[in-house]
């Protein structure tokens, strides 16, 4: 045997051994019920997701939705201790789950290097907080991309050459359109749930060049200037939201109520879900099908880096039921028993719902599905520049207060367009609330 | 003659106290505990992150809600909504009781439909009304669309999401208050109605004279039963409107499962609810002194 052939035949049973030890490690042991809970999305997915893992691991997972407010209910579970190993969470929750100490961060996990590994570098920023990565990837997106229907955009008479490149380009473009005969050409991210107005006012400062609150000290940073970012974006809301080229509803729809309102076909540009593009370029879902393409990456990013982790609870267990814990996340939220992304890969298929992991993102089955989900072929760029290019709102959600100040925020702005507020007093009120925040939790 | 031995029975005060027993044990468990402990709270400033800390505070949290614009505007906002949802709920009851009075060919089963709204959950009742009542599926854009306006008509918005919440829980309690009528009127002797008929009394007379008395000591009741529910309304608010649009329907019992569960401020939430509670009480005690002694007086 020369030198090649023993270091393969070595390699190979490395790996058979290393396989052979993975898969020993991730069927559970201690025949005690692993109780996991997410928020309502393609739960039929995930149910199937989770029987697969209790028939080919012995597992127990016994799988449930959370229907509500789930950022508050969840911390409610958690602080009483009830029946909670794994869970979703969006990187602003787990922050204070942390805090709370109601949650083991994923560094618990054996393999833990190698995930870190896999993960693209910003996320891995993203999702580490106080020194410590949370929580493994469920999925990562670019909310508030602008969408395009192309369909009404060229019936306006625009091309693709005239796309706006920042936010004052495209408020500027809806008043042409106006003029052009139609009236509401723009469905705001304003929508009633806890993710809509305020992580629009978020975004739009960011995509503006601003920042809410520093990312280490979470100082507030808002400016009251004319031309500051925050200033800019509270004036544009007002100006067309008193000229109506917005429809007043958007602030009681929910997600689905914001998606269907969309598919209609009725809007030109609208903030969404980047893994949305999939669902407005389906025929039986949606009246733009093959004609939803989204703003290119001009030198101003659009949207925020959104994303959602699997998260392990701390609560007290046996040491070999936190084990299965252990096991049935790493299966769940990494590799399962044979080293593939088996869910992160299932929701690239079936959603176009982006991975953490390089593995996911940079297959060729990876590539295969966003082609077929886009309305153009060269939209697979855009996509990705837009995505590379997201920001993440570091100072007001890696901190222990984010979901206080969004629930504040929310409110707020939502009076504040209501009761054709005072942009300066608003403005104020945002610093204001962020350091009384602050000193409440002795930052 | 054979002595009596007295101390071998119970008084009959005794006996009732014995079979009450274990009612109030269960009250104690169940009211008093959770009562004392939020009591217990709303004296302290209760912290979670970093440790659990509670830290006493004396009337400070007090202090803070009646001070808080946001207290005060919830206020309000739990006023408008109780007054509007009383008053739709009684006049619907009514009318309804006078309705199934009457006879009528199936009128079984025309009572089983009209009791239906009430055994509706107010989680399903908030899904239902906000269907109809948002632009995107209500009832107003059908009827817009109808006439051909092809506009969304939306009622869940600032200057009318608290009557549409109002109609939704009066739609929801207006039944049981039918019923109760209902068997009211049904005490009510056939021959007062000829009486009045000989007197030829016009309807609103004999509504006023004969129909309307025997009625007056349960529509007291369930004025301040209605309004006790309508205060303490949570879920149906939080699924239609979620205190919205902005904080246009955030009523107290919304304000304080804010500051309680979101903001994990559960010291000032306590608070907040005792001042809901001080409002309950405050509001049946008007009711009774304005209205229920004068009912409670008339033989």
């Amino acid at each position: 045997m020369n030198q090649l052939s023993m270091t393969v035949a070595g390699a190979t049973a490395l790996a058979l051994i290393n396989g052979a030890v993975q898969a020993q490690s991730l069927e559970a042991e201690s025949g005690e019920s692993v109780y996991f809970r997410g928020w309502q999305y393609k739960t039929d997915i995930v149910q199937d997701n989770v029987d697969r893992y209790n028939d080919e691991q012995s597992g127990k997972v016994d799988y449930a939705t959370v229907t509500g407010d789930y950022p508050a209910l969840m911390e409610q579970n958690l602080i009483a201790g009830a029946e909670l190993d794994v869970l979703y969470a969006n990187p602003s929750q787990a922050g204070r789950y942390f805090d709370g100490g109601w949650i083991m961060p994923a560094e618990e996990l054996d393999n833990i290097d190698a995930i870190k590994a896999d993960m693209y570098p910003n996320i891995l920023e993203a999702w580490t907080y106080k020194g410590k990565l949370l929580g493994l990837s469920y999925f990562v997106s670019t909310r508030g991309v602008m969408h395009v229907n192309l369909k009404k955009y060229n019936e306006l008479g625009y091309t693709d050459a005239d796309f706006p490149k920042d936010w004052d380009a495209l408020y500027d473009q809806l008043y042409e359109m106006r003029d052009k005969g139609l009236e509401q050409p723009f469905l705001p991210h304003w929508l009633s749930e806890w993710y809509g107005i305020s992580w629009a006012f978020d975004f739009e400062v960011m995509n503006r060049g601003g920042e809410i609150a520093d990312g280490e000290t979470h100082v507030p940073l808002l400016t009251t200037d004319a031309d500051g970012p925050a200033y800019k974006t509270l004036e544009d809301w007002k100006r067309v939201w008193n000229d109506g080229l917005v429809p007043e509803e958007v602030l009681t729809y929910n997600e689905s109520s914001y998606i269907d309102a969309y598919a209609s076909g009725r809007y030109v540009f609208s903030p969404q879900q980047l893994y949305d593009l999939e669902t407005f370029n389906r025929e039986d879902r949606s009246q733009i099908a093959g004609h939803a393409s989204l703003l290119p990456y001009q030198g101003q990013s659009w949207g925020l880096l959104d994303s959602a982790v699997y998260l392990m609870t701390s609560r007290e267990r046996a040491d070999a039921h936190t084990e299965d814990v252990k096991r049935f996340s790493n299966w769940y939220g990494y590799q399962n028993h044979e080293s593939e992304v088996f869910v992160g890969n299932r929701w690239m298929q079936e959603s176009m719902l982006f991975s953490g992991y390089k593995s996911v993102m940079e297959s060729d089955a990876a590539a295969e599905r966003m082609k077929s989900a886009l309305a153009r072929e060269e939209d697979i760029p855009v996509v990705l520049e837009v995505y590379a290019n997201t920001p993440y709102p570091k100072g007001i959600w890696s901190v222990v207060w984010a979901e206080e100040f969004n629930s504040w925020l929310k409110e707020t702005l939502q009076d504040f367009l209501q009761d054709d507020g005072d942009i300066v007093e608003t403005i104020e009120a945002i610093n204001e609330q962020i350091t009384d925040l602050n000193a409440k939790y002795n930052l | 003659m054979k002595a009596t031995s007295r101390t071998a029975e119970l008084s009959n005060l005794q006996f009732s106290l014995l079979l009450a027993l274990p009612v109030l044990v269960f009250l104690l468990l169940v009211v008093a505990y959770p009562l004392g402990y939020a009591l217990w709270m709303s004296f302290h400033e209760i912290v979670f992150f970093g440790g659990y800390k509670a830290t006493f505070v004396g009337f400070d949290n007090f202090v803070d809600v009646l001070t808080d614009k946001k207290f005060q505007k919830s206020l309000w906002i739990t006023i408008r909504f109780t007054v509007e949802s009383v008053m739709l709920a009684m006049v619907i009851g009514l009318l309804l009781a006078l309705v199934l009075n009457r006879p009528m060919r199936f009128g079984g089963l025309v009572r089983t439909l009209v009791i239906l709204p009430w055994c509706v959950s107010l989680y399903g009742t908030g899904v239902m009304f906000s269907y109809l009542a948002k632009g995107q599926t209500g009832i107003g854009t059908a009827l817009a669309f109808a006439f051909g306006i092809n506009d969304d008509v939306n009622f869940v918005n600032r200057d009318w999401v608290i009557e549409v919440l109002a109609i939704g829980n009066a739609w929801n309690m207006a039944p049981l208050v039918a019923f109760f009528l209902l068997a009211n009127l049904k005490t009510i002797p056939r021959r007062l109605y000829d009486l009045a008929a000989i007197d030829r009394m016009s309807h609103v007379e004999v509504f006023r004279n004969v129909t309307l008395p025997p009625l007056r000591f349960t529509l007291f009741v369930f004025t301040c039963i209605t309004t006790v529910l309508s205060m303490k309304l949570f879920d149906f608010i939080f699924v239609l409107s979620g205190g919205g649009p902005g904080t246009a329907s955030a009523t107290l019992t919304y304000r304080i499962y804010k500051e309680s569960f979101k903001d994990l401020d559960l010291g000032y939430g306590a608070a907040m609810s005792f001042m809901l509670l001080a409002l309950i009480l405050g509001s049946t005690f008007l009711l009774y002194f304005l209205w229920g002694r004068r009912e409670a007086s008339t033989p």
